[in-house]
């Protein structure tokens, strides 16, 4: 005989309780009540003999007892009373499959996913037809793959369907799911049965409490892997045409390893180094490679251990971009120095050449002419006459110094400089829009146009001024060009690594708005704090991120060994159960408590509740005139 | 406030007349007969004169044919004072007051009769002791004055028939209808000083007001009962049987108290209070002969 819904203590607890109100209400009940009354006279002869009272006093605890056992009763049908021993009832398990990444590791002629699925069919051979069970994939997600079933071919078939993911395995997050999911929906809670290698992260993804009821079914992993564990690749920041590569390997086995390393692009060889590793080491390595060409960057490790996935690498490198530029210009010498070199390819054409929309051309500067026709690309005019410019001119000043230059706006970005005077400028009155990106006493002298075709006009030469000699000059136009095609000078980074969570420190004047990360195409949720920008891959995926003019590119194929192996606290059962009691039909009893503690309740209404309301009906019936008006008696 | 009788209920009691059965001695203008003779209309019977008679009733006739004096006696309809004893003590305010509304509203439809017919009547509130009266006469246009005092009235304080009587008696000489409407609930005894009131040649009228619980108490169980009057305490368990022996006990009381008002020549109406007003004056009243239509 055992209680279903409830333990003993929690039954005691309640009926303790409910007992305690009872008890108190039957003494408020019976306490003497006071009443006022016209005359004693009449109550006198009223009084009892002794003999009398006292019958009347041991008769009244019957009701009391009657409702004590009708309420016990009750209470044991809501906690669903069962006849037979606990261990006779139909439990509900929980079967956690670990779908690490680690799982795919070679083990014999199979990986350690079919030792584990050949385990969990061995344990469910154990369980009895009428327990239930339900699947629950682990890797750094716990994701339920059947309900609580009965229909042994449904979990089979779970368990066969169930494959190694790429991601390490959260073993906290997957007890404490299928703990919950035993607390709220099991009938009678069975065992919590983990299935797998056990191979966890170190460090703070430990079970920090195994909940009770829990076994461990360990398949044996004891596995010799060397992997590459991270990969970074970025254009080295002195010279855009060299990449830094960065590579980080580790030993995840017990005997020390001297395993070669080699980079490949486009199917040549680009590099090569040997490691020696010590158990558990993690040893990062550096390359360089010299491309502007875009291709495959393959690293590699020479290597045969159990889990071959983490041995290569395959990143694709952007090509080099040059900024396309045609300067007319009559005076093409003074502007080449400003072109020469760097990431802009300047070609030099007379004024009489010019096009609206030359081919393979990004910008076009037009110094000191106006065009017969707008130009249909990004324009810089370079002191136009006043007749053709495209920003109206106000006034012509000579002899003027610029005062301020917009250094809140990417155009104006570094520019400090203040002591330039300017033998001749013109000044331009705005349009609305327009960005003033240097100002004189008299007005702008430098204007931006933001539009389809962006265009800067500025109302001097700067080549046939002081600023000739400024480093101000290049920087000048090294931020229009990046203002005019900010895709040409963008930052590219590259990652490898596993899936999951990815971290990645931001510049600290990017904007929110600026930041944008997809996977795949597709948008992917992320958060931004302290400066960090985080975000979750479940599946390997190539992720872009741009953030301001960076574009970092996280190509999350790495998978995610865990490097540290849990061992189970003692309490926790280790191995396949002898023999699980058959459940041979425990006898339920709730039908029949819930009828008897009606039937006593009723019992006791009959015999002592309705003679108290046959009393007050009558008092009712002889003062109708006081339910009429709503008169209560006193008591 | 709410009127204490309203006035479809006044102009059914403008038939009724206050009636009494014995004779009293006074002044012409009342409407029941007396044994008395007086200045009335109705011949009764010849006596001898003797001095000092008044000579307009000498029978002439029966002189000149006897040579004797006859002086003719007259039968009288007196003047008869009604005075109203209305217990406006502490037992008359248990059970929400119920009894004491009652006696009011009582009293004032009493009082309405008697105006009525050009009675005088005076409403005596007593408690432990008579209060001061309230006299009203002259027709039922002086009907307002009398609610008035019978509204104002404040309940409370014990009763002691004995020391009522002593001040009646010794206030009032002449001698004529009391009217006690009380639940004769007096700790001391108060069957001796009603008697004292028939004693002294007054007729009584009692009505004996109770409240439903005051004879059929409702309550069940352990109780702690408090002497509205006296504040005294009585525990005492209560059941079925007790309420049996207590309702009896009840009714031997109210027995007692007809029997004491039927020895001397008055009535008794037993009046509950669960009874409309209307009923209580049309029915056990009027069956009484107290009021006569």
């Amino acid at each position: 005989m055992f209680l279903l819904n409830l333990s003993l203590g929690e039954f005691l607890a309640i009926f303790s309780a409910m007992s305690g109100v009872l008890v108190a209400l039957y003494l408020l009940d019976r306490s003497r009540r006071r009443q006022r009354v016209a005359t004693l006279r009449f109550w006198m002869s009223a009084q009892k003999p002794a003999e009398m009272k006292h019958r009347k006093r041991i008769q009244q605890p019957w009701s009391l007892l009657l409702q004590l056992i009708s309420i016990a009763l009750l209470l044991l049908a809501l906690a669903q009373l069962q006849l037979g021993t606990p261990d006779r009832v139909s439990r509900d398990h929980i079967l956690i499959l670990d779908t690490s990444a680690w799982m795919n590791a070679k083990v014999g002629r199979g990986v350690l996913m079919d030792a584990a699925r050949a385990t969990a069919r061995s344990w469910l051979r154990l369980v009895p037809p009428a327990d239930r069970v339900m699947v629950v994939r682990a890797d750094a997600l716990a994701t339920p793959a059947t309900a609580l079933e009965t229909n042994r071919e449904v979990i089979l078939d779970a368990i066969r369907q169930s494959s190694p993911g790429s991601s390490a395995l959260n073993l906290d997050q997957a007890l404490t799911f299928a703990d919950r999911v035993r607390k709220m929906h099991a009938r009678r809670a069975g065992e919590i049965v983990v299935v797998g290698a056990g191979r966890i992260p170190a460090g703070d993804d430990a079970p920090r409490a195994v909940p009770a009821g829990a076994r461990f079914l360990v398949v044996p992993s004891d596995l010799e892997d060397v992997g590459l564990r991270k990969i970074g690749l970025r254009r080295s920041p002195t010279d855009p045409d060299l990449w830094d590569i960065f590579v980080s390997v580790r030993n995840y086995g017990h005997l020390p390893q001297n395993v070669p390393i080699g980079l490949q692009f486009g199917n040549a060889p680009a590099g090569s180094k040997r490691l020696t590793l010590a158990p558990g080491a993690e040893q990062n390595v550096n390359f360089e490679y010299r491309t502007k060409a875009a291709g495959w960057m393959e690293i590699r490790l020479f290597t045969s251990d159990a889990f071959p996935q983490d041995d290569r690498a395959l990143l694709e490198l952007p090509a080099q971009k040059s900024l396309r530029v045609i300067v007319y210009s009559n005076q093409p010498e003074l502007l080449k120095p400003l072109f020469a070199g760097g990431r802009v390819q300047a070609q030099y054409r007379s004024p009489a050449q010019y096009q609206p929309k030359p081919a393979d051309t990004d910008v076009m500067i037009l110094d000191g002419f106006g065009p017969p026709a707008p130009p249909e690309i990004e324009s810089v005019w370079i002191e136009p006459p006043a007749g053709v410019s495209p920003a109206a001119v106000a006034t012509t000043r000579s002899n003027v110094e610029i005062r301020n230059w917009r250094t809140d706006h990417e155009l104006g970005a570094g520019l400090r400089l203040k002591d330039v005077r300017l033998a001749s400028a013109e000044v331009y009155r705005l349009a609305p829009n327009d960005i003033p990106v240097a100002e004189t006493e008299a007005g702008p002298v430098i204007v931006a146009r933001p539009g389809k075709h962006k265009m800067v006009i500025l109302g001097f030469h700067p080549m046939r001024t002081e600023m000739r000699y400024e480093l101000a000059t290049p920087l000048l136009f090294a931020n229009i060009f990046r203002w005019m095609s900010p895709e040409t000078f963008r930052r590219w980074e590259l990652n490898a690594g596993s899936v999951g969570t990815v971290a990645m420190a931001l510049d600290k004047d990017t904007k929110p708005e600026a930041i944008s990360v997809t996977a795949d195409g597709h948008r992917l949720p992320y958060t931004v704090q302290d400066n960090v920008l985080r975000f979750f891959a479940g599946n390997p995926a190539s992720v872009r991120v741009q953030a301001g003019d960076r574009d970092v590119v996280y190509s999350l194929t790495l998978p995610d060994v865990a490097d540290a192996v849990w061992t189970p606290p003692a309490d926790v059962r280790k191995g396949l159960p002898r023999d699980y009691p058959t459940a041979a039909g425990a006898q339920d009893a709730w039908q029949w408590l819930a009828v008897l503690g009606g039937l006593g309740l009723l019992l006791e209404w009959i015999l002592f509740g309705r003679r108290r309301q046959l009393v007050a009906a009558g008092t009712k019936a002889q003062h109708p005139w006081r339910e009429k008006f709503g008169l209560r008696r006193a008591s | 406030m709410d009127p204490l009788i309203d006035r479809k209920f006044l102009e059914k009691l403008e038939r009724l007349t206050i009636h009494w059965q014995k004779s009293f001695p006074g002044l012409v203008g009342g409407h029941n007969v007396s044994r008395f003779s007086g200045p009335g209309q109705e011949f009764l019977d010849h006596r001898h004169f003797h001095q000092g008679d008044d000579l307009r009733a000498v029978n002439w006739l029966a002189y000149m044919r006897l040579e004797k004096l006859f002086l003719k006696m007259f039968q009288v309809e007196p003047r008869v004072p009604v005075r109203m004893l209305v217990d406006i003590s502490g037992s008359m305010t248990t059970g929400g007051s119920q009894k004491f509304e009652f006696a009011r509203k009582l009293a004032a439809a009493l009082c309405y009769v008697a105006l009525v017919r050009l009675d005088s009547i005076s409403i005596n509130p007593f408690d432990s002791k008579l209060h001061e009266s309230f006299i009203c006469s002259g027709g039922r246009h002086r009907f307002a004055p009398s609610v008035d005092f019978l509204a104002a009235l404040k309940p409370g304080g014990p009763t002691n028939y004995l020391q009522v009587a002593r001040s009646f008696i010794s206030t009032y000489q002449q001698r004529g209808l009391v009217i006690v409407i009380s639940d004769f609930l007096d700790d001391q005894d108060c069957f001796r000083p009603l008697q004292h009131f028939a004693d002294y040649g007054h007729e009584l009228l009692l009505v004996q007001v109770w409240a439903p619980e005051d004879r059929t108490p409702p309550w069940t169980g352990e109780l702690d009962l408090e002497d509205a009057e006296t504040g005294g305490h009585l525990e005492i368990s209560f059941d079925d049987d007790a309420r049996k022996a207590y309702t009896s006990a009840f009714d031997d009381f109210s027995r007692q108290i007809q029997v004491l008002a039927n020895r001397y020549g008055g009535r008794y109406a037993g009046l509950s209070t669960d009874m409309a007003i209307e009923d209580a004056i049309f029915g056990p009243l009027t069956r009484t002969e107290a009021l006569v239509g």
